[in-house]
């Protein structure tokens, strides 16, 4: 074999690179478990700072307002625009509500709010925990005999397990709002028109998927890039990687999981 | 006190402590010095139970254990005080008494008008007299500082060097300093043990160390770099 053309762009072969990616990403699973079992045993014990979650449930949930609002917003027009040309070609223009807004509710709205998050919140956390690594921090409160997870957590999974499906229903709604505003503005179809058919469409149990889907992209996002950051190692240069690596493995779950939720609702409903 | 008996710690294979043994009595500051690489923060670390050994043994006469980090470690989103908070937490303290200690501690080290400052509106030097203050707000028994007037300007050294002089009046703890500067060391510790690739190979009083005929101590104490630690070529 042609070992110049074998070998990626950090010098290992094609088989040892994906050798080294499922073992680091084998690894980071265990480590996102352990730090949720720790997580989920101090908060069932009740061992919360409260200003703390508020703290972070302000960072989480009203920081990515925007940026959530607007990509929302946004995907409902493009959604709206789409569906709405190809469904009145057919003569189904009155279903154009019920698609887009099935579409929304169920599958674009969480993954929509849980990359934005994923890439806003998870970032940052993964780039804070793993600079206090670095700087000898998270050694300080080993000294000081306050548990990591306790201390930095707990507060950021309890404010993202109710921040994050907020911002999911607020991304969904602002996506609705822009999908009838481009269904009556490019292809004259009635507000009314378009809420009558999202309400024959849309069931109690869509909304119980959406609510699902945005809890466990809370868990992935806190789990995952706060695992990252305690188990970052080195100096600035593992800082920036960590940043990333919270980003990819965030993301790349979420879309994993989405799938997951969804195969097994249809499997449920069939 | 602490005693540190045949301690061995390997990273990846590569042996960095060597049967290290020392015994630090109370009221007496070790100083832990040798070139980089050769040992010293391991070992601070592995006293303090960051890491474990990989064989020997470390038995310390108090869980109380102060430690003044290199870069101070102070953490940044919480202020003075709730840093020093932090570490009196496991106490449960009334509010009251809490910062009766939290005041007499930072006005030891000077800084009581910067008590609901954040780290990152303080200069390094008063970093490190909040990390001091931290450090000590438990009366600690046992007192570890890693390299804790690197990065200072000279009269800042001397200020902290100064503060670890009156802490040891002050607690009559058992105290270890990891450094390689001169000063530090000759002015802070009782006793120095010289480090180099995991092993001690000088052990003394710092008085004695520009007397000694040991080669690595002479090659140390004298910054020079003829001598047996020195490896490679510039």
């Amino acid at each position: 074999m042609d070992s110049t053309v074998r070998k990626l762009s950090n010098g290992l072969h094609p088989i040892d690179a994906l050798d080294k990616w499922f073992s680091d990403g084998v690894q980071l699973i265990g480590q996102a478990t352990l730090t949720a079992v720790k997580t989920v045993k101090y908060a069932l014990a009740g061992q919360i700072d409260l200003p703390e979650v508020f703290r972070q449930a302000n960072m989480i949930g009203v920081g990515s307002l925007y940026v959530v609002g607007v990509t929302g917003l946004f995907t409902g027009f493009a959604m709206s625009l789409q569906i709405s040309r190809e469904l009145a070609a057919f003569g189904a223009d009155t279903s154009v509500g019920g698609v887009v807004a099935f579409a929304l509710i169920r599958e674009v709205g969480p993954i929509t709010a849980g990359v934005m998050v994923a890439g806003r919140v998870g970032s940052a956390i993964a780039a804070e925990i793993s600079t206090m690594m670095v700087s000898e921090q998270i050694d300080a409160l080993e000294i000081m005999r306050v548990d990591p997870v306790q201390f930095l957590v707990v507060p950021r999974f309890l404010a993202a397990l109710v921040m994050i499906p907020a911002l999911s229903i607020y991304s969904m709604t602002l996506g609705l709002a822009g999908a009838i505003f481009v269904a009556q503005a490019k292809s004259n179809i009635p507000p009314d028109i378009f809420l009558d058919s999202v309400k024959q469409t849309i069931v109690g149990s869509d909304f119980v998927t959406h609510i699902v889907k945005s809890l466990i992209n809370a868990c992935i996002i806190i789990f995952f890039s706060c695992a990252i950051g305690l188990h970052t190692r080195g100096g600035a240069e593992e800082v920036g990687h960590a940043t990333t690596r919270a980003v990819v493995w965030t993301m790349t779950l979420i879309f994993i999981f989405n799938y997951i939720v969804t195969a097994l609702s249809n499997l449920h409903t069939s | 006190m602490i005693s540190v008996r045949n301690l061995r710690k390997s990273f990846n294979g590569r042996e960095v402590l060597k049967d290290v043994s020392f015994d630090v009595w109370p009221g007496e500051m070790l100083a832990l010095i040798g070139p980089s690489g050769c040992g010293k923060s391991t070992t601070l670390k592995l006293i303090t139970g960051l890491l474990e050994p990989d064989d020997g043994e470390i038995v310390l006469n108090s869980k109380e254990i102060g430690l003044v980090f290199q870069g101070s470690a102070l953490l940044n989103s919480l202020t003075v005080r709730e840093n020093l908070a932090l570490a009196l937490r496991e106490r449960k303290l009334p509010k009251r008494e809490q910062d009766r200690i939290i005041m007499e501690d930072l006005t030891l080290v000077g800084l009581a008008d910067y008590v609901d400052s954040f780290p990152t509106q303080l200069s390094g030097g008063q970093q490190k007299r909040t990390s001091f203050a931290r450090a000590i707000v438990n009366d600690p028994k046992i007192v570890l500082y890693d390299e804790p007037t690197t990065g200072l300007d000279p009269v800042m050294s001397t200020i902290i060097e100064d503060y670890m002089i009156e802490l040891e009046n002050q607690l009559h703890a058992a105290g270890i300093v990891v450094t390689h500067q001169f000063s530090t060391w000759t002015r802070t510790a009782h006793r120095a043990i010289l480090m180099h690739d995991g092993v001690i190979v000088w052990e003394g009083k710092p008085d004695d160390a520009m007397r000694s005929s040991n080669p690595y101590i002479v090659q140390f104490a004298k910054a020079t770099k003829d001598g047996p630690m020195l490896t490679g070529t510039i």
